[in-house]
C-alpha cells in the first residue's frame, strides 16, 4: 500500500522552476555593502582576540577617570587661555586709546602753533573784529 | 536522492561566490533555485509566497556564504533553512492558508505518464497536513532525503520523522479514498 502512495507522491512532488527571471531579481535585491569577500577580508584583518582576563576595579575605572581628568583639564586650560586673551585685548585697547589721545593732543598743539604762526604772519586789520561782529 | 551538483566547475562557483563574485553566486542560485522554490511552494501552497521564501533563503545564504564548507553542505543548508522558514511562516498568526495550492495551473514539470489530476490532488492534500509533517513529507518525497538527514534538518528525533511519514501516508491514503481519487481496492 505504502509503496504505491509513495510512488504517487514522488510523482506529484516533482521539483519545479521558479518564475522566469528569479535569479536576476534576487541579484538586484542583494545588498551592495554586504559582499561576503569584504566581510571575510574585514574578519581576517581583525586583531587576534586577547585571552579573556577580567580587569580589576582600578583597571576598569582607569580609562573613565583619565577621560574625566582630561576633560576637566581641557576646560580649565580653555578658561585660562580665554581670560588671558581677554586681558591682553583690554590692555591693547587701553594702549591704543592712550596713543590716540596722545596723537590728538599733539595734533591739537601743532594746530595751535600753526594758527599762531598764521596770525603772526597775517595780523588781522584793526577794525576786523568790529566788521566781523557786524556781519 | 537528487544528485548534488559537484563538478569541479560548481566547486569553483562556491569558492568564487565566497570571494564576492556575484556571477558565481547567481550560478549557484540557478543550480538550487528549483529545490528551494519547490519546498516553498509545497509548504506554503502559493507561488508568490514561495518566491518570497526562496528569495529570503538565498539572501540569507549570501550573508552566510563564508560558513558554507562544501556543495553538499550548501544543499543541506538550503533545504534546512527553506523548510524551517516555511514552517515558521505557516505557524505565524499573519499567515492565511490558501484554498488548495493556487488556482493557477502548476508550472511545467517534466513530462510523465502520471495522471495530472491525481498529481495535482495529491499535492493539494499534502497541504492539509500539519506544518512539521508537511515539511517531513516534502523533504522525503520531493527532495528524496533520508530519514536521518530530515531529522537533522528539522531538528527532530529520527523516530519522530518516521512517525510523521507513517501517519502522513495513512492520512493521505484516507483522504484519497475519501475524495474518490482511488478506491480501497486500488490501495489495499
Amino acid at each position: 500500500m505504502n509503496e504505491d502512495i509513495e510512488n504517487r507522491l514522488r510523482a506529484a512532488l516533482r521539483r519545479m522552476d521558479p518564475p522566469e527571471g528569479f535569479a536576476e531579481r534576487l541579484l538586484a535585491a542583494l545588498p551592495e555593502q554586504d559582499l561576503p569577500a569584504r566581510v571575510a577580508a574585514l574578519r581576517a584583518a581583525r586583531p587576534v582576540a586577547r585571552p579573556a582576563v577580567a580587569p580589576s576595579r582600578w583597571q576598569r575605572l582607569a580609562a573613565p577617570a583619565a577621560l574625566a581628568a582630561s576633560l576637566v583639564m581641557a576646560v580649565y586650560l580653555g578658561q585660562q587661555i580665554g581670560a588671558q586673551r581677554y586681558a591682553n585685548e583690554q590692555r591693547a585697547g587701553l594702549e591704543a586709546s592712550r596713543e590716540l589721545m596722545q596723537a590728538l593732543r599733539v595734533t591739537s598743539k601743532k594746530l595751535d602753533v600753526a594758527y599762531e604762526a598764521m596770525r603772526d604772519h597775517n595780523p588781522p586789520p584793526a577794525n576786523a573784529d568790529s566788521e566781523e561782529t557786524r556781519t | 536522492m537528487h544528485a548534488e551538483p559537484a563538478s569541479f566547475d560548481t566547486r569553483a562557483l562556491l569558492t568564487n561566490a565566497r570571494a564576492g563574485d556575484r556571477v558565481a553566486f547567481a550560478s549557484l542560485v540557478r543550480l538550487h533555485q528549483s529545490s528551494v522554490y519547490s519546498i516553498g511552494y509545497r509548504m506554503l501552497g502559493r507561488r508568490d509566497a514561495a518566491e518570497d521564501l526562496a528569495q529570503d533563503v538565498f539572501l540569507q545564504l549570501y550573508r552566510k556564504l563564508d560558513s558554507i564548507e562544501t556543495l553538499e553542505h550548501l544543499g543541506f543548508w538550503l533545504r534546512r533553512v527553506a523548510a524551517n522558514l516555511a514552517i515558521d511562516r505557516l505557524r505565524s498568526s499573519a499567515w492565511s492558508t490558501p484554498s488548495l495550492h493556487d488556482d493557477v495551473p502548476e508550472p511545467a514539470a517534466p513530462e510523465s505518464d502520471d495522471d495530472p489530476l491525481m498529481t495535482r490532488a495529491l499535492a493539494g492534500l499534502l497541504g492539509e497536513l500539519a506544518p512539521a509533517a508537511r515539511a517531513v513529507m516534502v523533504l522525503r518525497y520531493q527532495e528524496d532525503r533520508d530519514v536521518a538527514e530530515i531529522a537533522h534538518a528539522l531538528e527532530m528525533p529520527v523516530n519522530t520523522v518516521k512517525s510523521h511519514i507513517k501517519r502522513s501516508l495513512t492520512a493521505l491514503r484516507g483522504k484519497m479514498i475519501g475524495a474518490r481519487l482511488v478506491t480501497a481496492e486500488d490501495m489495499p
